[in-house]
This record gives structure tokens, C-alpha cells and sequence, in this order.
């Protein structure tokens, strides 16, 4: 170790012993008896690969939906007053300071049968019965990527900001319209960005499991779910462990396929 | 939070108690002021699942117990059955007494983690037979019933049966039902018409099949303990079982909520001694604590979850009695724990196929 | 406000009518006029804070005017989009786009006029060719030195043919050496095209080396607008003439024709025919002090530089002003303390 890498030293020692140390535990845990069998299990049953298959597709759709939602409000803030952008920072951000309980009820108050928001859509006449937005798929998408957005948005917003004012400006001094300086210069030099925010939320979204259970009426079942009923009610440690090693492989593997297609560019 | 609290409740049918109770019960008439107590500590530390019971269970035998003994009860949570093993088997146990959950009780049992409970200390004379385990102390009983609105089946128009629950035809409406096997495996089994009494053991495919009839008819599948009533409260649903403090609890209020008792699955909250505790015989004078009558109706009266010490009820408001389950013991069934320490890992594999079943 | 000979009102391809811009409480524009005629050259100079940034980003389009109008070949632009208005600009950093190759980057304005392929790839070979860059076509920005990196960006701003080209302190990143290869290039390079051009700097040299005229910004107003000679030869004011290279700067009454009385109540004969009792300034410039003169100043050197050519001599004078001198290198550099006598002739003295 060269000098310069002292000073990391006691974060380095933080990651090895709660990070790594566990991990390394967890997969002798998954091998006990010095056999695959639990993976065996993991992956040869179809219950536990419906539910792996599940867990990817809820997070591919928040991932999508966060960066949806998350690109032009990141963009917006980059680019707006400081006044704004603080507006929108404490609005981005207060998901992240709220208890997951309080927030989860907020949606329940909001998206219920009798919820406001089917009142007002009864109200104005553009539905006779609810809409049912809780207790399934929409509610848990819904739920998902109000927590998660401000992983999406502030990687943006960093990306936005960080491009020198005077490139756009070249660009349509040059005779580019908004869209084309979207597409040809922005989009591009925020790439880092969105690739960045994607892989967090989608790592993050792997690991859910209140939200889903709360708001998705215990129809959305996600991987997360079946390790905490293996550690906590059935306590098969080892089954546990090998679940969670394909998830983390399966994470990884996800995380190399994604940085190989994206192409991060460095702006000045 | 809450969501590992089912688990934790669940009780012991605990067959094998009743043959204990003669001997324990007159071992308890030699109770002695003789016998050399062991040194005051200046604390001692009790684990339990937190939120509303934390308060009760200060409020009824904490406060008391602190000032009868002068020594300092310290409060810990969660429950945590992973825990508790590896502190007995590293020999460092920080936990004087424990709440721990009905298989867990049973496993722990039988992995030698607890304490024999002291007869000598811990009256149980006035306790069911089935509640007398020599290592696990019955503190509570719970039930999982059916609560209803009553602005939606008025007059006694609400199912009373789990024949009534699965008849959708003549009580409509959205249900909520738990998301976890315990209990709708035996609801289904007793609504297909297997006598309270003999659901055990489960018959798998017979309880799915009655299971599937009625999965159209459930919007929400609850995970936590407030969420029946809330959803109740806030109309999602029109029916749901729920545990009978959360809807005593929203009753106590003036919600347009009512219990109905009938067929209801009884389970019972445990405490115990982890093997290897610093003051086990403290934690037996604090389950002797837990033990009276006077005491658990005070507990009873705040939660809704009676003690099983039957005397309770005497000291228990008129107007409370009708809201504990230990007034309706007849009507319900127990759940049984040994079943499912055998047989839970399969029944929730074949529960969360079956959710995951579409339509 | 001077305006300068050759200005050639009626040949002017931008004019700009009484621009003004606020920003909060400070004026970055005050009601400013100027034209520039077709395939010249015109440099604003100014410090930082004087406005010249502002003045050409509403030539741009980048900001709009509180007041007046921007006219490119008789036709107002005020209120066109930076995109319709045919300008091309080269930033400070010269703002190439880090994620495209040269050639990429000098396609771009024509890609976005939906040039033909075929067309777009012989302009951009031939504005390449035009800046010394040919074989740079695949490379990154990043890959270039600061140089390459302004020709690409100057073959960027020209290779759509602009009506107008802007330049906003394009050098100001590059060393000396460069910096004046740099300056040259770009000069035969808007004579070849004829370009109209606008350039913008706070370096006054540079600003000599380069322009047909300069107009000297400061506080949001032209303080001058003229020739280069005329600019360093007779500043309109104490702010151009201190700006504009180096100078000693005096003021005086006019006693009698032809003579000026210093606060000190030194002398000093002058060309000029302001009228007895006039205030007036007057200004010397270092270099055209020699041995003796007309008007003579005693004192003694306070601080002596050797610059290669010359000497630069800072002179406390008898109880009266310091004059800083250049006199041709010869000999050795005199020392501190040394009494001199310098003197310098009514014609090398611009009253204003």
C-alpha cells in the first residue's frame, strides 16, 4: 500500500470487516455440509425462481419510472434558481427523512379505494367505481418509486451540473434547437448520471420489502421476503445465505452487463 | 417493525404440561420466605416486542416489581429468536427473561436454551393445563378473529362462522386476510367442515382448494398487526381477521368496528429463561410478577390480552370482559405450535406458491 | 464618444443601436451604439466588469436587451433565437462538445441546417485543412493541446459560413508563444474570408496587434471607439489612455496658447489650442521621452528594469510628479539614486 492510501485505511477496514467479513460468513453458510444443495433448491425450484424473476421485473420498472420521473426534475433543478433548486432539493429529499410506516400510510390515505384520489376522479365523473391502485402491482410501483427517486435525481442532477454552461449555448449558437441540444448534447454528457442513478435504484429496489408488502396487499412478492422468512421463521440460515448469494450474483452480473453498454463519458 | 410480531405470539398447545400441574401446584403450598434469597442485582434486563405492550407490561408489572423489589427492570426489543441462540451458545447472555414466540418457545426448548421455570417462585396453580410447560411461561392469550363493520352488516347480519367468511354470496364485500399460513389454513379446513377440534394435522391440498375460493374475494393481504383495522377503518375492506387488541383497540375508540369470537384461532404469548442468565431467580420473582391476577387485569384492560391466569377475569371491568378472548375460550380452537415447528418451513413454501398462483 | 475615420457608416453589416441592460441595480449596458463594417475587425476592450461579455451575448442572442436593437445586414435580430441568428462564436474555453470527435464537432452546425452527408464532409475537411488540422478528425477534445483545441473550435465557428464571427477572449487559456502564433493565424484568417468580426478582450497589446478599430468599454459605456494608432496616440480620456498601454498622465490649466501650468507650478509647452484657463490632460507616453527636449525634467531614478530592448526607468522629479521612461538599452542599467535628466517635445505631448 502506497502512503497516499493511508487515509483510507480505517473506511478499508470498516468495508473488510462489516462488509466483506459477512458476506464471506454468508456464503460458508450457504455451502454447509460441503454441499450445493442449497443452491440446488434456490435455483431448481420454480417458486424461488418466480419470485428472482419478479423481484428483477419490479426493479427494471422502477428503475425505468424513477429515471422517467427523475431525469427532467433533476434537469430542472441543475438548471433553475438556486432559490428553486433548494425548493426542490427539501421536496426530493423529505421521502428520505420520513419514517418508511408514515410514508407507506400517506400512499394508503392517498391511492385507497376511498382514498383522494378516487374521490376526486369520482367526483369529477371520469369513474363510477375505484380505480384500485392499492393492494396490487401499481400501489408497490407507485410506493417504490417515491422512495427511490431521489437516488435517480440527485446523480442527474450532479451530471447537469456539472457540464459547462457555455457547451449548450454553443450548440445553439450552432443552430441547434432545444430538442437537438437535448438529445445531441445533454443526453450524452449525463449519461454517467443516468447510469449511475439506474444502478442505484435498481440495486436498492432488489431489497425492498415493506413497501411491497404494505402497499401491494401481499400480491407482490419479492425476493427479500422469502430470506427474511428463511432467517427469521423457518431460521434455514443455510438456504438463506444461498439465496441471497444468487441475489448478489445475480446483482453483480446485472451491474457488468449495464456498464458495458453504457459508454460513461467524462465532461471537462 | 411489526412484521416479525406474528410469529412471536404464537402459542403452545402444550399437551405434555398437564401431567406437571399436580406436582407444581402443590410444590407452590411450600412456598417459602425461608429459603436464602440471592443478592439483590441493581438491575435486571427483559426483552420484549416494544410499542403499546412495552407500555402495558410497565404500566401492570414493571412499576410494581421496581418498587416491591428496588431493583431497576431495563427494557429491551425486539424479539429476536436468532439472538437468543447465539448468546446462550457464547455464554453471554444479556437477557434476564425473554418474550419469545410459540415455535420459537418449542425449538428452544428443545435446543436446551431455556431455564427451568422455579415452581417454587411461579404460581401456576390457577392456569389451564395445557398452559403449564415447565420451561415457558404463558403471559398472554390472543386470538385471530373476524371484525366487521357495523355500519355494513347491522344486527347481527355479519358472518359468524368461517362457513359465513367463504360465503360470499350472502355477505358480500372486500376481505382482508393474513398473509402467512398459520390460521387460513385452518379457517379454510373448518369452513370446509372439519370439526374445530381435529384441523391437526393439516390437511395441505384440502385447505388450498377451500383457499382458492375465496383468494377473489381478498383485495388485501396483511402483513402487520394495525393493518386490519386500519383497512376496515379507512372501508378498503368490509371483513378482516385481525388479532382481537387491534380491533379492541379501534372499539375502545368508538370505530364502527365489531368482533365476532366464534371459531377463533387462540394463541398465547410466552415468556422464558434464557439458559445462562445472570439473575434467573429475579426472572422468576418477575414472572411471579406476571402472574397475578390484579396485575394482568390491568394488562388486560389496556390491550385486550387477557393472562391465563383464570382469576384475571374476576378483577376485570364488566364492561372490558366482553373484549378478551379468555371469556369465549369455548368457541375458538388453539393453534397448534407443534405443528408448525414440524411442519411451518412447508406450509409457508407451499402458502407463498399459492400467492404467487395467478387468479 | 470619438468616432474613429473609416468606420464606414454606410457598408455596415452590424450595427448596434442604443443597447441597454440592467442586471438588479447595475447597468451592464448603457443605451450602447456601435457598427462594424463588413470584413472588419473590431476589438472590445475592456477590464473585467465593463460590460464587453454582455454586449456580445446580446449579439448572440444569449441575452435579450432592456433596450435598443441589433441590426446583422439591415435586418433586426433583437428577438431571434441564438440558433436563427447565423453567428458563429468561439467561447473562452471554446465550449467543444467532450463527447465528439473533431470532426464531429466542426459537423455540427452544418448537421444542424440538414446539410447533405457528402457536402457537410467536404466543408469540414476543408475548414479542417483551413486550421492545420487535417488528420485530427477522429480525435476526442481531450486528446488535444490547448491549441488544436482552439483551431478546432475556430473551424467549428466558421465552417457554416456566419454572417458575423464573435471571439470572447479566445486566447486567454494559451501560453505567450502560442498565444501570438494564435493571434496571427486568426488574422489572416478573417482577412482571407472577409469575416465580419467582433473580439473581445481585456488585453490591451493584444487588442493593438489584432484590430481594424477598437472600442474601449468601461462601467457599461464606449469610452472610444477609433483606430489602433488613434486609440494609443490620442486616448479621449484619463480611463483610455491609462488603459490603452503604458502612460504618465498630468492635468493642468492652459496658462497661455501653446502652455500648460502643472499644479507645481511647472510649465510644459504643448500642440494644442485650448484656450487659456482650459483644464486639461495631458499625456506622455514612456517611450517618447529622450535625453533632452523642449520641456526637461530633473530628479532621480527610484527603480530601474532591464526588459531585453529597453530600460524602464520609474523618476521621482524635483517636487513634482513621477514619470515612468523608456529609454533604448545601451550600456548598463543605471542604479537606483542615479540623478537623470529626461526631456520630452510639445509634439509628443497629446493634450485632451
Amino acid at each position: 500500500m502506497t502512503t497516499r492510501a493511508w487515509p483510507a485505511l480505517p473506511a478499508l477496514i470498516l468495508l473488510l470487516v462489516f462488509f466483506l467479513f459477512p458476506v464471506v460468513r454468508m456464503l460458508g453458510f450457504s455451502l454447509e455440509g460441503g454441499t450445493f444443495d442449497w443452491y440446488a433448491k434456490a435455483l431448481g425450484e420454480g417458486l424461488y425462481l418466480r419470485v428472482f424473476w419478479n423481484t428483477f421485473e419490479i426493479a427494471l420498472l422502477v428503475t425505468v419510472f424513477c429515471l422517467l420521473l427523475g431525469y427532467p426534475l433533476g434537469f430542472l433543478m441543475a438548471t433553475t434558481t438556486p432559490g428553486w433548486a433548494t425548493l426542490g432539493f427539501i421536496f426530493v429529499l423529505l421521502p428520505l427523512w420520513t419514517s418508511v410506516l408514515v410514508r407507506t400510510y400517506a400512499w394508503m390515505v392517498l391511492l385507497g379505494r376511498n382514498g383522494v384520489f378516487n374521490r376526486l376522479l369520482m367526483e369529477a365523473g371520469l369513474t363510477t367505481d375505484p380505480i384500485p391502485l392499492l393492494h396490487n402491482f401499481t400501489g408497490v410501483l407507485i410506493g417504490m418509486v417515491h422512495v427511490l427517486l431521489p437516488y435517480m435525481v440527485l446523480p442527474i442532477y450532479g451530471a447537469v451540473r456539472r457540464i459547462d454552461p457555455a457547451i449548450p449555448a454553443a450548440a445553439a449558437g450552432l443552430g441547434a434547437s432545444g430538442g437537438r441540444i437535448f438529445w445531441r448534447i445533454y443526453l450524452p454528457l449525463t449519461l454517467n448520471g443516468i447510469f449511475a442513478g439506474s444502478v442505484l435504484v435498481f440495486v436498492l429496489s432488489l431489497g425492498f420489502f415493506i413497501t411491497p408488502a404494505l402497499l401491494g396487499g401481499g400480491r407482490v412478492m419479492m425476493i427479500a421476503v422469502l430470506i427474511e422468512q428463511q432467517v427469521r421463521e423457518a431460521l434455514n440460515w443455510p438456504f438463506a445465505a444461498a439465496l441471497s448469494a444468487v441475489l448478489l450474483v445475480a446483482t453483480f452480473a446485472i451491474y457488468a452487463l449495464a456498464q458495458r453498454f453504457s459508454q460513461p463519458e467524462t465532461t471537462r | 417493525m411489526d412484521i416479525q410480531r406474528p410469529h412471536r405470539r404464537r402459542v403452545l398447545s402444550l399437551l405434555g404440561g398437564a401431567a406437571a400441574v399436580g406436582v407444581s401446584g402443590r410444590a407452590f403450598a411450600q412456598t417459602d420466605s425461608s429459603r436464602a434469597e440471592p443478592p439483590k442485582p441493581a438491575q435486571i434486563v427483559v426483552n420484549h416486542s416494544g410499542g403499546s405492550m412495552g407500555s402495558a407490561m410497565r404500566k401492570a408489572f414493571f412499576n410494581g416489581f421496581e418498587k416491591k423489589y428496588g431493583i431497576r427492570v431495563v427494557e429491551t426489543s425486539p424479539v429476536d429468536f436468532g439472538k437468543l441462540r447465539a448468546m446462550v451458545d457464547s455464554g453471554n447472555v444479556e437477557w434476564d427473561l425473554t418474550e419469545i414466540g410459540g415455535q420459537d418457545a418449542i425449538r428452544a426448548s428443545k435446543m436446551n436454551l431455556l431455564d427451568k421455570i422455579d415452581p417454587k417462585v411461579v404460581d401456576r396453580s390457577k392456569y389451564p393445563p395445557t398452559a403449564q410447560n415447565p420451561h415457558v411461561f404463558a403471559s398472554s392469550v390472543y386470538t385471530t378473529i373476524i371484525g366487521y363493520r357495523t355500519d355494513v352488516f347491522k344486527g347481527g347480519t355479519h358472518p359468524k362462522s368461517w362457513a359465513d367468511w367463504w360465503d360470499v354470496k350472502k355477505f358480500p364485500g372486500a376481505r382482508s386476510m393474513r398473509n402467512h399460513p398459520t390460521d387460513n389454513l385452518e379457517f379454510a379446513l373448518i369452513a370446509d367442515g372439519v370439526p374445530k377440534d381435529k384441523v391437526y394435522p393439516i390437511d395441505f391440498d384440502r385447505a388450498f382448494k377451500k383457499l382458492d375460493q375465496v383468494k377473489p374475494h381478498v383485495t388485501a393481504w396483511w402483513s402487520t398487526g394495525q393493518q386490519p383495522a386500519q383497512l376496515l377503518l379507512d372501508k378498503e375492506v368490509v371483513l378482516a381477521t385481525g388479532w382481537n387488541g387491534r380491533f379492541y383497540d379501534v372499539i375502545k375508540k368508538g370505530g364502527p368496528i365489531e368482533i365476532e369470537w366464534n371459531e377463533g384461532a387462540l394463541k398465547q404469548g410466552s415468556f422464558a429463561i434464557p439458559r445462562g442468565a445472570k439473575n434467573p431467580y429475579w426472572a422468576n420473582k418477575m414472572l411471579a410478577e406476571l402472574a397475578i391476577p390484579q396485575q394482568q387485569a390491568v394488562y388486560a384492560s389496556e390491550l385486550g390480552y387477557p393472562g391465563l391466569n383464570l382469576e384475571s377475569l374476576n378483577f376485570v371491568d364488566a364492561k372490558v370482559k366482553p373484549y378478551l378472548p379468555t371469556a369465549y375460550l369455548d368457541k375458538q380452537f388453539w393453534i397448534s405450535d407443534e405443528w408448525y415447528a414440524e411442519n411451518g418451513t412447508k406450509a409457508a413454501e407451499l402458502w407463498n406458491a399459492w400467492m404467487l398462483k395467478k387468479a | 464618444m470619438r468616432t474613429g475615420k473609416g468606420s464606414g457608416e454606410g457598408s455596415a453589416e452590424l450595427l448596434i443601436e442604443g443597447v441597454a441592460k440592467r442586471f438588479g441595480e447595475v447597468a451592464a449596458l448603457d443605451h450602447v451604439s456601435l457598427s462594424v463594417a463588413q470584413g472588419e475587425l473590431l476589438t472590445i476592450l475592456g477590464p473585467s466588469g465593463s460590460g464587453k461579455t454582455t454586449l456580445l451575448k446580446v449579439v448572440a442572442g444569449f441575452e435579450t436587451p432592456d433596450a435598443g436593437r441589433v441590426l446583422v445586414g439591415g435586418a433586426d435580430i433583437t428577438a431571434l433565437l441564438p440558433a436563427r441568428r447565423d453567428i458563429g462564436m468561439v467561447f473562452q474555453n471554446y465550449a467543444l462538445f467532450p463527447h465528439l470527435s473533431v470532426k464531429a464537432n466542426v459537423a455540427f452546425p452544418l448537421e444542424m441546417r440538414n446539410i447533405a452527408r457528402a457536402e457537410i464532409d467536404r466543408r469540414v475537411g476543408e475548414a479542417l485543412a483551413m486550421v492545420e488540422l487535417a488528420g485530427y478528425e477522429a480525435r476526442l477534445p481531450k486528446q488535444l493541446s490547448g491549441g488544436q483545441q482552439q483551431r478546432v473550435a475556430l473551424a467549428r465557428a466558421i465552417v457554416f459560413n456566419p454572417r458575423l464571427l464573435l471571439l470572447d477572449e479566445p486566447f486567454g487559456a494559451l501560453d505567450r508563444k502560442l498565444r501570438e502564433t494564435m493571434q496571427l493565424e486568426v488574422r489572416r484568417l478573417q482577412r482571407r474570408l472577409g469575416l465580419t468580426t467582433i473580439f473581445i478582450t481585456h488585453d490591451q497589446e493584444e487588442a493593438l496587434v489584432l484590430s481594424d478599430r477598437i472600442a474601449v468599454m468601461n462601467k457599461g459605456t464606449i469610452q472610444q471607439i477609433a483606430t489602433t494608432t488613434e486609440i494609443y496616440e490620442r486616448p479621449a480620456n484619463d480611463f483610455v489612455a491609462d488603459f490603452v498601454g503604458e502612460s504618465n498622465i498630468l492635468h493642468g490649466t492652459v496658462s497661455a496658447p501653446g502652455l500648460v501650468a502643472l499644479p507645481d507650478g511647472r510649465k510644459l509647452m504643448v500642440d494644442s489650442e485650448a484656450a487659456p484657463g482650459a483644464k486639461v490632460g495631458l499625456l506622455m507616453r514612456p517611450e517618447r521621452f529622450s535625453g533632452g527636449g523642449l520641456n526637461e525634467f530633473s530628479g532621480e531614478i527610484v527603480e530601474a528594469v532591464y526588459l531585453g530592448t529597453s530600460f524602464k526607468l520609474r523618476i521621482a522629479c524635483e517636487g513634482g510628479p513621477e514619470l515612468l521612461v523608456r529609454q533604448p538599452a545601451r550600456g548598463t542599467l543605471p542604479a537606483a539614486g542615479t540623478k537623470i535628466t529626461v526631456g520630452i517635445d510639445p509634439e509628443a505631448i497629446h493634450v485632451f
